[in-house]
């Protein structure tokens, strides 16, 4: 407590110096009258009062600076004036100073911008309540391995009435409706929601109320819709009448009971509106156990630890497994937490950049200790003098530290800048997106880490010419004349780190050069369509009589009568083709790599009995007859369908390879017969009349699982589908004519999704080209600042040995001679940090290895990376060689 | 930042207690501190004037002390001091063990 009043005032103090000082002289000056006042008092004559009054007084000035000393704090105004004497050093040399503070500001600037970047991709950023305790609930299935399926609504609803562990679950999917506002259909994303949804993530409506409970019954729904700010502003001009109007969500009436407020969003980021899950599908769909696929999202219960709500919910699965055998074998239950949902697939490539700017700042800083090593060569007589009138060593070496340590300081505020445009630059040019409330920037924590970082790197960058200054003679420093001659061991320290910088430069030239490989071999990959030239777009054809349910488009179902589509799937097709541009169109209820692919079990005839983890699974297209030639997709057997094929009736099917692969790999497959469901099942067989090549189809450079795709004839039943458009000019300038003409054949038909294939496979690299850039300008930067280091220790090796080489030049050596003697120097320590840094390389690309695709630091690419590196290091070795052969041998000679 | 020069010319720790007691009765300056406890010490105790400063000052940011400029007797400028409410507790401190010591140190001189 005493201590603590003290340092406050001295703290205090800190800030009224100034009358500190005047103060203490107004008081010593008033004692001192007062006694000499006295002294007269008793007689003295004036001028022997005033000595007499300071005799006896003592030493003014030694006493003032006691009194001043019980204010200060003596390590602070020491480091004051460290800090002073640094500045001014600083601005003496502004070449040197501008240089490294450049490096240090590019280094510390990167590894500002990164580590906001992922810092702001944390639990704390998720703009709900205490997000760390939420979980997301995968449903999931042991085939060869593990697969994430998600979960279906009987099995949702067992979770939730069994599991203690959760203070609340909420199930949820996200889909796209069409909203249709004074007429005007849009395509909108929207989740469809349990009641609890907004109150576990602890988000309230800015207006009006969420779901009950009673409104989520699959039995009897609640139309009711909450808006999301950004709908209600766009589509409703932010009317503050909203609430209990009516809206109509695809062709059902709705009440809007609810306004979200601005920025949220929903889990996914991108909803617009929110309904109650029980619309989530048709009520069979819902209520049929092995239909899996939506999300689920619980709150752990205050300590409900995340391993016991696993163990809970492993004991649920397995009663399920054993209560419905049919639809749950195999079935478990996997607690993931929200946050690693969310952020946890960019988290690799995040951790790979940190590493990558890491080294790129330990190459500045091995940069900028060169550089003061070189500084601390010629400043050794100003450390000498000042040893000698009795400067402490330590004092010495902190000096040093403090000047290192401003120089950081200073790379590091420039760095501060480079790293907010940075930040923004990174935000707005990644292929990746992030989501919407993940906005970094320069806040106190991210503060925090620049000046810890620039502090470590002042530390780092002033320990060697410290330590080198620490040791200096001081005889022979002040008898020498400039130049230090003991150049023999800092150029050793010098060597050491640009070996070093030259390494780490290797390992992120390789790393640069594996991404950019990586992203090529994905690109280059056959993904067994031809994507150029095609435009995919999607609709939802509203039907003539409302209300009409989502239809699923996977054909399980049994047919029910559906109303008829306005425009039949055959007249928007035809329409679409004459426009001119156009070469060939095709249907289908999804594309491949739109996203919109699912999943069904089927049997083969004459198969052997399956389990669940071998039973066979395709995804299932609804596709147009002209849909393989449009898209490139090539006929291994068979033919395409016939337009009399095109009915909810017909047998006709088309497998793609790994189906025939599978069942008759050696046998005509044309007339094998397949049924959706099991063999058993009371579903039509299916007769096989075409076989088409395996496609990239939900995936690059893989499809996530190996299932096969299956092509059934498209039907009108199809609600929402997909158009691909392949173009004979610039696919782009195809995309109006075609949305005219829908929107002329029907206007109430929504157009969404509008792409190109090409668009689709740059999603599908997106991270990885998200790493290539970034590894390519840190390796750039690696690349640059390397090459500089190598360049001032050859140029400063040229300018030590310069007496040297002019005694060599005298005795006759030829300018080769010269050269290859210094490039040799270079070329060792070039070799040396190749060397080492291939070898880190190596033993580092294990740890980036998930984002590699078809490429190891062996690869030719490696080669290149490090061709460049040693020829870019070699040329800056080179000019400093061929000024070495310029010597005046006599000026050499008499320059000592 | 040697000591030497301005060792109190009595007991190590008795000058922060005089300074205490001297200004508990009224707010001084420096001056007619040195002046106060030379008189009632009857000229036994002389402080070194130069010490007493930089103790003042101690005791000033140790917050027993608070300062405040006012007018002098002969109407100059002067800092005087004052003592705190955690001043006044210190200095009880220090003369109930004063007092202690003091006692001690003269039933022992007393014996033999």
């Amino acid at each position: 407590m005493q201590q603590l009043l003290a340092l406050w005032h001295r703290l205090l103090a800190l800030s009224h110096r100034r009358r500190l000082e005047r103060d203490l002289d107004d008081e010593l000056a008033f004692h001192l009258a007062m006694r000499e006042a006295e002294y007269r008092r008793a007689g003295a004559p004036g001028g022997e009062a005033t000595h007499a009054a300071r005799r006896r007084f003592g030493n003014v000035a030694y006493l003032k600076e006691q009194c001043r000393d019980m204010w200060t704090f003596h390590p602070l105004e020491t480091l004051m004036q460290d800090v002073r004497y640094a500045l001014r050093t600083l601005r003496r040399a502004p070449g040197f100073t501008v240089v490294a503070v450049a490096a240090l500001a590019i280094g510390i600037g990167a590894n500002t911008a990164i580590f906001s970047l992922v810092d702001a991709m944390r639990a704390r950023a998720l703009p709900y309540d205490e997000p760390s305790s939420l979980v997301q609930l995968w449903g999931n299935v042991m085939r060869t391995r593990l697969e994430r399926r998600g979960n279906s609504y009987p099995d949702f609803l067992d979770w939730r009435a069994q599991a203690q562990s959760f203070e609340a679950m909420a199930a949820f999917n996200n889909q796209s409706s069409t909203l249709t506002v004074n007429g005007e259909p849009e395509r909108l994303f929207g989740e469809f929601v349990s009641a609890p949804y907004f109150s576990l993530l602890g988000i309230a409506p800015a207006r009006g109320r969420t779901f009950t409970e009673a409104e989520d019954n699959p039995a009897a729904p609640g139309y009711v819709i909450v808006l999301s700010n950004g709908l209600w502003k766009r589509r409703f001009d932010a009317n503050p009448d909203i609430l209990g109007t009516k809206t109509l969500l695809n062709g059902n009436a709705y009440t809007v009971i609810g306004v979200m407020p601005p920025d949220f969003k929903g889990l996914t980021d991108t909803a617009e509106f929110w309904v109650p899950f029980a619309f989530n599908a048709p009520p069979r769909v819902m209520a049929n156990r092995g239909n899996r696929g939506w999300g689920a999202l619980a709150r752990l219960k205050p300590g409900a630890s995340r391993a016991s709500a696993q163990l809970e919910l492993d004991g649920i699965a397995r009663r399920l497994e054993q209560q419905y055998p049919d639809t749950n074998e195999k079935r478990g239950v996997e607690v993931s937490p929200l946050e690693v949902e969310l952020f946890g697939g960019l988290r690799p490539a995040l951790l790979t950049l940190m590493a990558a700017v890491a080294f790129v700042l330990l190459i500045a800083c091995a940069n900028v200790a060169n550089l003061l090593i070189a500084r601390s060569e010629t400043r050794r007589r100003e450390v000498a003098v000042r040893t000698a009138v009795g400067a402490s060593r330590g004092r010495l070496v902190r000096q040093l530290i403090t000047e290192s340590c401003v120089l950081t300081a200073l790379g590091a505020a420039a760095g501060l800048l480079v790293a907010q445009g940075a930040i923004s630059v990174l935000i707005v040019q990644s292929p990746v997106s992030f989501p919407s409330y993940v906005t970094p920037g320069v806040d106190l924590r991210v503060a925090a880490f620049t000046i810890a970082v620039s502090l470590a790197c002042g530390l780092l960058v002033g320990l060697a010419p410290g330590l080198q200054a620490g040791g200096v003679d001081l005889n022979e420093a002040l008898k020498e004349t400039a130049r230090g001659s003991d150049g023999r061991r800092s150029q050793r320290v010098r060597n050491a780190l640009v070996v070093a910088e030259l390494a780490l430069a290797v390992v992120l030239l390789v790393g640069a050069g594996l991404m950019i490989r990586s992203v090529r071999n994905i690109a280059s990959l056959n993904p067994g369509f031809d994507p150029a030239s095609i435009v995919t777009l999607r609709v939802s054809v509203p039907r003539v009589a409302a209300p009409a349910a989502a239809v699923p488009a996977t054909p399980t179902g049994a047919a029910q009568p559906v109303p008829e589509p306005v425009v039949s799937g055959r007249t928007l097709l035809e329409r679409v083709q004459s426009v001119p541009g156009v070469k060939a169109v095709a249907l289908g209820s999804d594309l491949p790599l739109d996203g919109n692919a699912s999943a069904t079990i089927f049997a083969a005839e004459g198969m052997p009995p399956v389990t669940a983890e071998n039973a066979p699974r395709s995804y299932t297209h609804r596709v147009s007859p002209g849909f393989f030639s449009t898209l490139g997709i090539a006929f291994v057997a068979g033919r395409t369908f016939d337009d009399n094929e095109l009915t909810a009736a017909s047998p006709a099917v088309i497998v793609s390879e790994r189906v025939v692969k599978r069942f008759w790999p050696d046998q005509d497959p044309i007339g094998r017969r397949i049924k959706f469901g099991t063999l058993t099942g009371s579903t039509p067989w299916l007769s096989i009349v075409g076989v088409v090549r395996d496609v990239k189809y939900r995936g690059l450079p893989d499809n996530p699982t190996a299932d096969p795709d299956i092509y059934l004839p498209f039907i009108d039943r199809n609600q929402q589908f997909s158009l691909a458009v392949r173009a004979s000019v610039p696919p782009s300038s195809l995309v109006a004519p075609v949305r005219a003409v829908i929107r002329a054949t029907d206007p109430s038909i929504p157009i969404y999704d509008v792409s190109t294939m090409e668009a689709l496979i740059g999603g599908q690299t997106s991270q990885s080209r998200f790493m290539m850039w970034l590894m390519g300008v840190f390796a750039a930067v690696a690349l640059v600042l390397s090459v500089i280091g190598i360049y001032g220790v050859m140029s400063y090796l040229v300018s030590q040995r310069t007496r040297e080489i002019g005694i060599r030049l005298a005795l006759g050596a030829a300018g080769r001679d010269i050269i290859a003697l210094v490039v040799g120097n270079g070329a060792r320590l070039v070799a040396a940090g190749v060397a080492i840094g291939l070898a880190a390389a190596f033993a580092l690309q294990r740890l980036v290895a998930s984002l590699l695709y078809g490429v190891s630091a062996a690869d030719a690419a490696s080669g290149v990376a490090v061709a460049v590196l040693a020829g870019v290091a070699l040329v800056a070795c080179y000019v400093p060689a061929l000024r070495a052969t310029r010597v005046d041998p006599l000026y050499a000679l008499r320059y000592e | 930042m040697g000591e030497k020069g301005n060792e109190p010319a009595f007991m190590p720790g008795t000058l922060d207690m005089l300074i205490l007691k001297s200004v508990s009765r009224a707010p001084m300056h420096g001056y007619s501190i040195v002046q106060h406890i030379q008189q009632a010490s009857q000229e036994v105790l002389r402080v070194e004037e130069g010490a007493l400063y930089p103790a003042l000052h101690r005791l000033e940011v140790r917050g027993w002390l608070k300062a405040e400029w006012g007018t002098s007797d002969n109407n100059r400028r002067a800092k005087f001091y004052r003592l705190t409410a955690l001043g006044r507790r210190e200095l009880e401190n220090e003369a109930e063990y004063w007092q202690r010591v003091a006692a001690a140190v003269t039933r022992v001189m007393q014996t033999a």
